[in-house]
């Protein structure tokens, strides 16, 4: 049985113990929300989250262990936000928003392609460090609000929940090779934030 | 023999395991030999691990979520 600790919830669930919904709630809330927000985008992603719950609770009985549960709760996700796609199509643009910081090569390198202003020591160097200034925190909030909606997701679904790029791809029906692009631009603003925020200070 | 411009535009294939034994290895070559890209990646590690840990705001309606969903399992 290759997903023991799913089952074991699963069958919490299926005798209805409250505590294990909570559990469920809080651990899939987050990538389930991300999911939805790169197929609707933010007005429409709560209630689509709010009706993929509802189809999970139906289907539950239905959960056979033949992927994660994580899996299943992301492809529920996704099916119903593109369902309700469907109703209000709309165009998934690969841009960023303005706003944020960008890595630009061209300021970076000599032709070359030798580093001409090459990266610079931090003085704080690690993420506990870092996070650990207020000004840095509200500094990424503005960047993460400059990521498209797919974007965000991307990294979101990446980096803090570990799932592989293929999955990714299933889930949001983006290309392999969107995906790479996508997530590459996201991690190099995320950079470019906290490098100009270790040189100057400022947002 | 890869260059530093190439090596950014890269990196993140690098970071996710996805280049080719070749590619991989051109990578790590230039890692031994360039301190310039040896920090760009240390501080890109350092990016994704600050995205990672970056703390999200508790949803207090999560609570009252999941007891919705407990109350609907039970009806049949």
């Amino acid at each position: 049985m290759p997903y023991e600790a799913d089952d074991r919830l699963i069958k919490r669930l299926l005798g209805g113990e409250q505590r294990a919904f909570t559990e469920l709630v809080k651990t899939y809330q987050s990538p389930m929300r991300a999911v939805a927000y790169a197929i609707v985008g933010a007005s429409h992603a709560d209630e689509i989250v709010q009706d993929a719950w509802l189809a999970v609770v139906r289907n539950l009985a239905k959960f056979e262990g033949r992927a994660s549960l994580k899996t299943w709760l992301l492809t529920i996700t996704a099916n119903t936000a593109k369902s309700k796609l469907r109703q209000i199509k709309r165009e998934v643009s690969l841009d960023s928003l303005p706003g944020g910081h960008d890595f630009n090569p061209d300021q970076r390198y000599a032709e070359d392609g030798h580093w001409s202003k090459p990266p610079q020591n931090w003085e704080q160097d690690t993420p506990e460090a870092l996070l650990s200034q207020q000004e840095l925190r509200e500094c990424l909030d503005k960047t993460l609000a400059s990521l498209n909606e797919v974007q965000k997701s991307v990294l979101m679904l990446r980096e803090r929940q570990g799932l592989e790029l293929d999955e990714i791809c299933n889930l949001l029906d983006i290309s392999a090779s969107n995906v790479r692009v996508l997530l590459h631009r996201a991690r190099l603003k995320v950079f470019a934030t906290l490098e100009h925020f270790e040189e100057t200070g400022q947002c | 023999m890869l260059t530093c411009k190439e090596l950014a535009e890269q990196a993140s294939l690098y970071l996710d395991k996805d280049l080719g034994f070749g590619e991989q290895l051109s990578v790590r070559v230039h890692l031994l030999m360039c301190r310039h890209c040896r920090r760009f990646i240390h501080q890109l590690r350092l990016s994704q691990a600050v995205i990672r840990e970056y703390p999200e705001p508790l949803d207090t309606q999560l609570d009252e979520l999941a007891k919705q969903l407990a109350e609907r399992h039970k009806q049949p």
